[in-house]
């Protein structure tokens, strides 16, 4: 619990450089990042490569044609990586692959490649929880040492405290993730998934100006979303609704705009986040706060997290795009992190799953 | 300015939880990091008059990052529903601080004092290492773990017969009483997600939430709060199994629901 006194951190410094290259793929981001971990503590980002995988507006990703997509571009976004690392697959001292959580198809052909790697250039191989993955990178890029972490992804939804070797959550939905209730909004109102349907919610949320009551579900430390999705939904059947209003629209009072909708939700599911995050920081005591996952990189969320962080006297730390989505280079910093404590992946063992508990890792690395 | 500022204004800062801020007018009996209000208030000691008994007060002040309309409604909604489920939770004979005073538009909420101290620093895994104290603390309150687990789960129980759900039950909302010749008593406090629900979901739900503050703040907890669940089965009598099948699954479901993605 924070407030002990810190232990020294069995991760020793290393002799010499390490070198480990992250492949990620566990949704619809294909992902590839190399990492350097030098003798003195230090570790810098050689390289990492993004390619996503972009639906027309209106439809989700498919696991089949996620995986597809992953297959296609696997060696291109591999070969960019290394390019741009400027290293040579001999250079490596291991692959870290996303073992789970995720997608399935999409989970096992980026893992097909890792083993196909693994024998070619006969490297170990390390396998990855993506959360854990998220939390070590963004502790290395903010540097926060003992933050409560609020992950936020589409898939998943976490407050989670690190205790005795192991990520805690405190709190999580109960139903769907913060992500997959914004994106299946951005679908209902046609916004497009380029570049993402998050990001696309955000700058409509920007021109919202009424607040539409919605359900507000905390429980405990934990939330629910799926009802806030449906409540939300059903005001674009509203008479006052209007799809694309135009100018005459906005001068009567009544009228429900998608932006409008879009604000709403935001204010609402945020709010809920931000309030379940400081919950577990009371509970714990804890000041710092990081924030994680793909929907960490919404500037509304950090602003109320900042907001709430300064009322307590604590600090929000948060990371930008490229760190905050699915990224290869996480994978290779949580990866290398357990290769230096002497964790492998044998061939046998480098399946995916679609279910793996974040409070499931052994935190060798941590005191 | 309303009366309940000018209160808040003359009393005492104790801490400042999650969501709602309390005064203090008299010697300060705990210390500002001893009190941790889960829900976000700020926490003040304060006597409605020169010689009444003290009074806790709960000031939920505006939170800035929320919008002020959300925040609004949701401040009156949580006093106001606060209120209802302590006194109905009084009306069934359950431990709760009794109710002094009531302002849902200004957010603050007087209650009964309680001098105790609660059950997460009576229990071990949470003082820093400083585990002579904890002993210290259990003798002078006169009451061991097991007898605390009891208190815990009847208490809970006694509520829940009165369709009352807390909603954010914790170690640090429960508060062990000591009574002079004879055994403490658990109070159970800070209502301000409570509601009223006959449900099994809403029942189960509850445990659910005490369970995973207790596996999170107290490691090595598992058999504590197995006796919370037999003092509480014994209590609920009949309507224990509904409950204990629905708790079953609701342990399921955060386990399936966190991987996808």
């Amino acid at each position: 619990m924070p407030g002990k006194l810190r232990k020294s951190s069995p991760l020793k410094n290393s002799d010499r450089p390490y070198l480990a290259l992250g492949l990620e793929g566990s949704a619809n981001k294909l992902g590839a990042g190399i990492i350097k971990h030098a003798g003195d503590g230090s570790s810098s980002v050689l390289s990492n490569v993004r390619h996503t995988y972009i639906t027309p507006p209106g439809e989700g990703f498919q696991p089949k044609d996620t995986a597809t997509h992953h297959r296609e571009w696997a060696m291109k976004v591999i070969e960019d990586c290394l390019d741009q690392a400027d290293v040579s697959m001999h250079d490596l001292d291991c692959i870290c692959f996303t073992k789970g959580p995720g997608m399935g198809a999409p989970l096992q052909s980026v893992a097909l490649v890792a083993r196909t790697l693994s024998l070619l250039f006969d490297k170990p191989l390390v396998g990855v929880n993506h959360c854990v993955g998220h939390i070590e990178m963004g502790r290395e890029i903010t540097g926060a040492q003992n933050p409560v972490v609020l992950y936020v992804s589409g898939g998943n939804t976490q407050v989670i405290a690190y205790s005795r070797q192991c990520y805690r959550i405190f709190g999580e939905t109960l139903d769907i993730a913060v992500g997959n209730c914004l994106d299946r909004f951005a679908r209902v109102i046609g916004l497009p998934n380029d570049p993402s349907p998050g990001y696309n919610i955000e700058q409509e949320a920007k021109k919202g100006k009424r607040l539409l009551p919605l359900p507000y579900a905390t429980k405990g430390m934990d939330i629910s979303l799926s009802g806030i999705l449906s409540c939300v939904e059903a005001y674009t059947y509203d008479k006052a609704f209007r799809p694309n209003p135009i100018l005459a629209d906005l001068e009567v009072e009544n009228v429900i705009t998608p932006a409008d909708l879009c604000f709403s939700l935001q204010e609402t599911v945020f709010a809920m986040l931000v309030e379940i995050t400081e919950r577990a920081m009371a509970h714990i005591g804890s000041k710092e706060v990081l924030i994680v996952g793909g929907v960490g990189c919404n500037e509304r969320l950090q602003e109320m997290m900042d907001v709430m962080a300064q009322e307590r006297g604590g600090q929000v730390f948060a990371t930008d795009e490229r760190f905050c989505i699915d990224n290869g280079i996480m994978i290779a910093q949580a990866g290398l992190l357990s290769y230096r404590m002497g964790f492998r992946t044998p061939l046998v063992k480098t399946t995916c799953t679609q279910r793996f508990r974040t409070d499931q890792v052994h935190i060798a690395w941590r005191a | 300015m309303s009366a309940s500022q000018n209160l808040i204004d003359s009393a005492l800062f104790i801490s400042q939880g999650a969501e709602a801020a309390s005064i203090f007018l008299l010697p300060v009996i705990f210390s500002p990091d001893n009190d941790i209000d889960s829900i976000g208030q700020k926490v003040y000691k304060a006597q409605l008059t020169s010689n009444s008994s003290p009074i806790l007060l709960k000031h939920r002040f505006q939170k800035q990052y929320r919008h002020p309309t959300l925040d609004a409604s949701l401040t009156r909604s949580r006093i106001a529903g606060e209120a209802r489920t302590l006194l109905r939770c009084l009306r069934a004979g359950v431990n709760v601080p009794g109710i002094r005073m009531v302002d849902a538009t200004n957010g603050v909420l007087g209650i009964q004092w309680i001098e105790g101290e609660s059950v997460r620093k009576l229990l071990p895994g949470e003082a820093e290492g400083e585990d002579n104290e904890e002993v210290d603390l259990l003798q002078e309150y006169g009451i061991s773990i097991d007898e605390i687990m009891n208190l815990v789960g009847t208490e809970i129980a006694k509520m829940h017969k009165a369709d009352v759900i807390h909603g954010d039950l914790t170690t640090s909302n429960m508060m062990i009483r000591p009574i002079k010749s004879s055994q403490a008593e658990l109070i159970l406090i800070d209502f301000g997600l409570a509601f009223q629900s006959t449900l099994t979901e809403d029942k189960a739900v509850d445990l659910y939430v005490l369970e995973r503050a207790f596996l999170s703040t107290h490691p090595d907890s598992e058999p504590m709060f197995a006796s919370v669940l037999a003092a509480y089965e014994q209590r609920m009598g009949n309507d224990w199994a509904a409950i204990k099948s629905r708790l079953d699954d609701v342990r399921l479901r955060g386990r399936k629901r966190s991987m996808v993605g």
